[in-house]
């Protein structure tokens, strides 16, 4: 490792392709030390990919990636030695218990001061440290991979899509999990296709479409540049509210349930509107308020919905 | 290399066997059955008893001295038959595979040979044979040299060719003691080849070969590792056919450096298979089919059942460039045999034949993704 590595991670100029198809297209970012980065896209955008390339599985076609300053694809030896990975889909030995599984990744390492107890605890996985790994749900395997990740006490942290595939507790409990490394200061690179993920965990976020990145920034900012509105929503209304509000110049989109939607600059805009329906006596039941995340930052960037469900729950 | 990387993946790799019954019943206990059965049915072959029956129609004093000889043979076992039957459905109806029908005319057609010197007096005696019969031709071939010994005897005159026996062997081996080395051979073949497709494709298929691949683990470390375990295992396996062979059936082989210079070769050569395999086949499934087409035809050809020569010469020709061929061989030749030359001459071949592999599945086994 060069001592004045500035960045983490530097990826310049990556390039990837199999065969005819451009997996990643000629893609430029760096990561600081100590920060959460999210690489935020759909299924097939680059993600996995460019983060295995990273992680020294994948070679590149092109373009140059350093990890704390050493090249990945010149040191692989020196690197694995600095980062922990959570591949997708994470599987270890069927029949190694939890102790086990990290005593002996923490082996591979040849680290002899490696805390298994304290690894256990992190992971909260403390009751389960007999059971053998197939006996664990999909939230205490992923638990068990960030654990084991772990085990070299690395300085990059890499967890593609962490939480894909379970269910909202689950996903919950590794969230904490990774809060918990976000505070103890790790460098940690996160694939993911939910953005309230990227919203609740990254620093920075990176979002990919079709193997480039189309936008770069703290969700703060990327909702700030990309989506600075307001989605107001009017629930069982009146026949009439959605001539009314066409009238004073906004443009309503009709919902489902006879519910409408617009979208407002101001936060003034929002009072305009409810006074004008007071004035002209019509009515609707609910009202919701709300600023728009990186999901439909993402739709309007690119087009197209992070996943099925949001472009389900779009289009109503 | 890193003696610990390996040693952690040893104990790994050794939890995870006792952990799974199935496989422990495969890789030990399952030989032994085979010893156990195989054993017990060839027990006695060596002692075997053609059964037969015969009707004696002439029912004379000479005839039943023709029925005494034949007994007198302790290859025979006969039974009578009421000669007032029609023999030939008797034989039909009790499934009997050979009714030898002595005829009514025996004891006057002998009269007149022996006292009144008639050399045109002679007599038939009728095989009545089920052709489907596997034993039929033996028990047939058996009594014509019976038959044939009383016809020279009656003649008078001595024997101008007598046959001597000398075995090569210093002693009497049986059945068994030829069948355990070709067992050893082939149950060290299934778990080398089954173990490297099992650890390869299936660990590359769940994800667990990518983990790994994260990690300062060697690719020499982790084929090492694995080669160790299922030399250790094969070790195992050995040493249980070994004893259940000595203490159930008092086999007498002999016990000398060849038989680990066997198994390891074995190991090596079939590892090698496995993990070209696991190359070629991308699912786990379908390494585990290619495994199985490769194992088939070298556990039923390869002499590890029966002897090559009761195959046709071009199946035995193709034996013998069977890997597996040389190990059954080799073990043998050194077994049973004691022959130097022959398990050198496998060894080589063998040993070639493992390193051209082994070097080919260490090559082809690659951790990176492409």
């Amino acid at each position: 490792m060069t001592k004045e590595a500035e960045h983490a991670i530097e990826v310049k100029k990556l390039t990837k392709r199999y065969g005819d198809l451009l997996a990643v297209n000629n893609i430029s970012f760096t990561v600081r030390k100590g920060e959460v980065f999210a690489f935020l896209g759909p299924n097939g955008a680059g993600k996995t990919t460019t983060a295995e390339i990273i992680e020294t599985i994948r070679a590149p076609s092109s373009g140059k990636v350093c990890l704390l300053g050493m090249d990945v694809t010149k040191k692989k030896h020196k690197v694995v030695q600095h980062i922990g990975v959570l591949p997708q889909g994470f599987s270890s030995f069927d029949r190694i218990t939890v102790r086990e599984t990290i005593e002996y990744y923490s082996r591979l390492f040849n680290c002899r001061n490696t805390d298994i107890d304290k690894l256990i605890e992190l992971a909260n996985l403390k009751d389960k440290s007999k059971e053998q790994f197939k006996n664990l749900s999909g939230g205490l395997k992923q638990r068990l991979g960030i654990a084991i990740a772990l085990v070299n006490n690395p300085e990059v942290v890499f967890l593609d899509e962490p939480t894909t595939g379970l269910d909202p507790r689950a996903r919950r409990e590794v969230w904490d999990v990774l809060l918990g490394l976000k505070k103890k200061g790790k460098t940690v690179f996160l694939t993911t296709h939910y953005m309230e993920e990227a919203e609740l965990l990254a620093d920075t976020v990176a979002i990919i479409s079709k193997g480039s990145i189309v936008a770069m920034g703290s969700p703060g900012d990327l909702i700030e540049s990309n989506a600075n509105y307001l989605a107001l929503t009017l629930g069982a209304v009146d026949e009439k509210v959605f001539e009314i509000i066409k009238k004073i110049r906004f443009e309503p989109v009709r919902a489902n349930h006879n519910s409408i939607k617009v979208k407002v600059e101001h936060p003034e805009d929002v009072q305009k509107i409810l006074n004008t329906i007071k004035d002209s006596g019509a009515s609707f039941l609910s009202l919701d308020v709300r600023k728009p995340n990186l999901e439909e930052v993402f739709l309007k960037l690119t087009g197209a919905a992070l996943r099925e469900d949001f472009a389900e729950k779009v289009a109503q | 290399m890193s003696l610990q990387v390996i040693c952690a993946n040893l104990i790994v790799s050794i939890k995870s066997f006792y952990r799974e019954k199935t496989a422990v019943f495969f890789r030990i206990a399952f030989p032994v059955l085979l010893i156990l059965v195989f054993g017990t049915i060839f027990m006695n072959q060596d002692n075997v008893r053609l059964d037969f029956n015969v009707q004696d129609l002439d029912g004379t004093d000479s005839s039943a001295e023709l029925v005494k000889t034949l007994e007198f043979n302790p290859k025979f076992k006969i039974t009578m038959v009421d000669p007032a039957i029609d023999a030939a459905m008797y034989a039909r109806e009790n499934k009997l595979s050979l009714v030898v029908v002595i005829p009514k005319d025996y004891e006057s057609s002998l009269i007149k040979r022996i006292k009144r010197k008639d050399l045109k007096a002679a007599v038939t005696v009728s095989y009545i044979y089920d052709p489907s019969s596997t034993s039929v031709d033996t028990k047939m071939q058996i009594l014509n040299s019976v038959f044939a010994e009383i016809n020279q005897s009656m003649s008078g005159k001595p024997q101008f060719i007598t046959p001597a026996q000398t075995s090569i062997l210093k002693r009497k081996y049986r059945f068994i003691d030829f069948f355990v080395p070709g067992i050893i051979a082939m149950t060290v073949m299934t778990a080398s080849l089954f173990g490297a497709v099992n650890v390869n494709a299936e660990l590359r298929q769940k994800g667990v070969i990518k983990k790994l691949s994260t990690t300062p683990i060697t690719h020499t470390d982790w084929i090492l590792s694995n080669v160790l375990y299922q030399f250790l295992l094969s070790v195992i396996s050995t040493i249980s056919i070994l004893i259940v062979s000595y203490t159930v059936f008092d086999v007498s082989l002999l016990l000398n450096l060849w038989l680990p210079v066997f198994v390891v070769l074995d190991v090596f050569a079939f590892v090698g298979i496995g993990m070209v395999l696991t190359r070629v086949a991308k699912e786990a499934e379908s390494a585990a089919a290619a495994a199985n087409a490769i194992m088939f035809p070298m556990m039923f050809l390869s002499g590890t059942f029966f002897p090559v020569e009761m195959m046709p010469d071009f199946l035995q020709n193709f034996s013998r460039i069977l890997p597996l061929y040389y190990v059954n061989e080799g073990l043998r030749a050194s077994m049973i045999f004691a022959d130097n030359m022959v398990a050198l001459r496998c060894s080589v071949i063998i040993g070639v034949f493992a390193t051209v592999v082994f070097i080919l599945g260490t090559m082809t086994t690659k951790w990176e993704e492409g």
